[in-house]
């Protein structure tokens, strides 16, 4: 992998760095916000390289400035919520220039123009033009500018994740309509087989693409002369039909499965699975004190450990992570990915697993305290040395459960930049348009790893278990 | 020699090991110890009888501390504790100096439960050594080598390595025993410990208590057992509603009983029928 990001805690993400700035308001290393799975403007190659149309003139562009770049992949849901978070400086990611963009960010000027298209099912002879679609189902992501088009056309927008999801939904019948960009629908049409939907009308409006900074970069005049020289020195010409003059080479399915199917094991092995082991242990650790909060007899510190639990059982965990990564830096707390995915993952065992281990500790005996009390322990030794090793064979099977959940809710942190074994299979997906195939892939991966970790909990159970039974 | 009770107290008055004054307990509105007060000769048995509900368990767990009187002084070998300056801070919890000093009267006694309360994931040695080395800090193979003496004199001298699931109920009510005699007890509590126990099994559990009071551990036992009380017991307390009825040598309170409680509550348990 070429990004910081893709490498565990060890290495310095991306994401929080920030360096040098040159006189002329240039950051040294420009860090730049781009999905990584938008083929053909932002996607990786067969070998895992990041590339497209976006990236290649944005490596033109800071070659051209005398600057080092550096690729921040971020899911485009997050991608202004990033950029205000100061993750990045830039986006480069097919930004459309509007209205309320041009308002809240530094916009450049355009560097490739292009119209919307209005796409449906094959079979669909009801919808030509984009006064058609008035009250029909139209399948758009949510932050992009294409589900405001369909909306000031009438249609009913339906949130989706991307174009890939959008087109499926519109082929199996869910939705009648998707409006998406001319250049990204034609490749797509280009580069899969049998699509199954089809081009009926383009848009009036001319969409134009720019790069997006925050108010006051000081930078986007520099950058503006250099898009204006590289389109009159041909350089912007010769990237376009690179990856619009011809139809993308085609890699079968199989073809797909058998190139990623080795690296999407070591994204398993090098980062799934040690988020999954260093949350669950710190997670269980600040269970423990919590359980004990709540069961204390001092009323405010119960008050605390209950108010915890109940936060983090009230709050979604996508939303958490959210809150941690992207909110937190408003206050002046900034967050490495692997960093706020380590502390939103383990804050939400320790909720879980505090009522696990609570429910493990009451189901003693209350001899147990008692016999450990006369025999002159206090609470700690009593705790350490007789309830704990006890509460611990009834809290097993319960505490499995979370760490398999916790395994499978590793995925989430692909929302906050970090590169996951789920995270890696959309990038591996993006070029071929083929997301549900990986996906079937990274399912397959996840089942294996929790079949495996039950094989544990069975063998510990018995270990535990041998106290008990004959 | 390691199975003899520790040396009587020579600072106690009288020969007296324990001096109970004047104990007084509720939970919520019901009085359950009306100002108790009693003694307890060095290496003597006490056998504390009465009514399920008379509060006899109370007083028992009082002397370990395990109930903590609303008042009332009790003094064990050297060790005085006036339960109405015991109250619990803020927050729930007893000041540190008071719960040191209740760890210090806890460490006089030994405590034999009803229910044995073993600690299943530990095997019949380490239930026996676990006070002696974790708590008193005693070397793990001298904890050992007396834990052996001990179970063998309990007789599970076999059962050493076994763990309590393995073991009858009276045999762990035995290592129960072993496990209270092992921290040096000045004195040692019983708890109902035949109760629970199948018919056929009280007899070694009762033998084993009454060798302990031939050897002259001072001991304090709720029990229903009255000829064992007749045999062993050097006093014996009869307790009805939260006060002592009667008190004094067993031929006397269970053989010539003066007060009309003692002799209907004698008589409902030599005669239930």
């Amino acid at each position: 992998m070429t990004l910081g990001l893709a490498a565990p805690a060890g290495a310095a993400p991306a994401g929080d760095v920030t360096t040098a700035v040159r006189q002329d308001g240039i950051p040294e290393t420009l860090r730049v916000g781009t999905e990584g799975v938008y083929s053909p403007f932002s996607y990786h190659d067969s070998k895992g390289k990041l590339t497209g149309y976006d990236i290649e003139l944005m490596d033109a562009v800071a070659a051209k400035l005398g600057v080092k770049v550096e690729y921040v992949e971020t899911p485009w849901d997050a991608m202004f919520a990033a950029l205000e978070a100061d993750k990045f400086d830039i986006v480069a990611n097919q930004v459309t220039r509007n209205d309320e963009r041009a308002a809240k960010y530094d916009l450049s000027v355009p560097y490739i123009d292009t119209t919307g298209v209005v796409v449906v099912a094959e079979g669909n002879s009801t919808i030509k033009s984009l006064t058609d679609i008035k009250g029909k189902r139209a399948a758009e992501n949510l932050t992009s500018n294409w589900s405001d088009v369909a909306r000031d056309a009438g249609a009913e927008v339906v949130g989706m994740e991307g174009m890939t999801e959008s087109i499926e939904a519109l082929r199996q019948g869910r939705v009648d309509v998707v409006i998406n960009d001319k250049l990204a629908i034609s490749n797509y049409l280009a580069t899969v087989k049998n699509p199954g939907v089809k081009i009926v009308t383009e848009t009036k409006d001319v969409s134009q693409s720019v790069y997006a900074a925050r108010k006051g970069s000081g930078y986007m005049d520099e950058i503006n002369r250099t898009i204006v020289e590289l389109k009159a020195n041909g350089t912007e010409k010769r990237i376009y039909d690179k990856y619009f003059g011809a139809a993308s080479s085609e890699a079968s399915r199989w073809d797909l499965i058998r190139n990623n199917a080795w690296p999407l094991l070591v994204k398993m092995v090098t980062a799934t699975i040690p988020l999954t082991a260093i949350t669950f242990a710190i997670g269980l650790v600040a269970a423990l004190g919590v359980a004990l909060a709540r069961m204390s007899s001092n009323p405010f510190v119960s008050f605390l450990g209950r108010a915890y639990i109940s936060a983090i059982r009230g709050i979604p965990l996508l939303v958490l992570l959210f809150l941690i990564f992207f909110g937190l830096p408003q206050f002046g707390i900034k967050l490495s990915p692997w960093t706020a995915a380590i502390i939103g993952l383990s804050a939400n065992v320790a909720g879980y697993a505090a009522e696990t281990i609570r429910g493990a500790i009451l189901s003693l005996p209350r001899g147990q305290w008692e016999a450990a009390q006369t025999i002159g322990m206090g609470y700690g030794t009593s705790l350490r040395r007789i309830i704990l090793p006890q509460a611990a064979r009834v809290a097993v099977p319960p505490l499995s459960n979370t760490l398999l959940s916790l395994l499978k809710d590793t995925s989430l942190v692909s929302t906050i930049l970090v590169v996951e074994m789920f995270r890696q299979a959309q990038i591996a997906a993006a070029p071929t348009f083929e997301f549900f195939t990986m996906y079937a892939l990274a399912a397959l991966y996840y089942w294996v790893a929790c079949t495996i970790l039950s094989y544990f909990q069975g063998r510990t159970e018995t270990r535990l278990n041998r106290y008990v039974t004959a | 020699m390691s199975t003899t009770p520790a040396t009587t107290d020579t600072t106690a008055a009288g020969g007296h090991l324990v001096d109970v004054e004047h104990l007084r307990k509720s939970f919520g509105d019901h009085e359950v110890l009306r100002d108790i007060s009693f003694e307890i000769r060095s290496g003597s048995a006490t056998c504390i009888i009465g009514p399920s509900g008379s509060g006899k368990t109370t007083i028992l767990r009082s002397l370990n501390a395990l109930e903590i009187p609303d008042s009332g002084v009790v003094r064990i070998g050297d060790l005085t504790v006036d339960f109405a300056g015991i109250t619990p801070g803020r927050g729930g919890r007893l000041p540190r100096a008071q719960r040191e000093q209740l760890a210090a009267y806890r460490a006089q006694s030994g405590m034999v439960f009803q229910s044995h309360n073993l600690f299943p994931h530990k095997t019949v040695l380490e239930n026996v050594t676990e006070g002696p080395v974790i708590v008193q800090g005693e070397n793990a193979a001298e904890a050992a080598g007396r834990a052996r003496d001990l179970l063998d004199q309990v007789g599970l001298s076999a059962h050493v390595d076994k763990y309590p699931h393995q073991l009858s109920g009276g045999q762990q009510q035995r290592v129960g025993i072993a496990r209270a005699l092992a921290l040096r007890p000045k004195l040692v509590l019983f708890d109902e410990p035949t109760s629970a126990l199948d018919p056929e099994l009280v007899g070694d559990v009762l033998g084993v208590m009454k060798d302990l009071a031939a050897q002259g551990w001072t001991m304090a036992i709720v029990t229903h057992e009255l000829r064992f009380a007749q045999q062993v017991a050097d006093q014996v307390l009869f307790i009805d509603g939260g006060v002592i009825v009667e008190q004094g040598d067993p031929r006397q309170v269970i053989g010539d009983p003066q007060h009309e409680r003692t002799r209907t509550f004698l008589r409902r348990v030599m005669e239930p029928i």
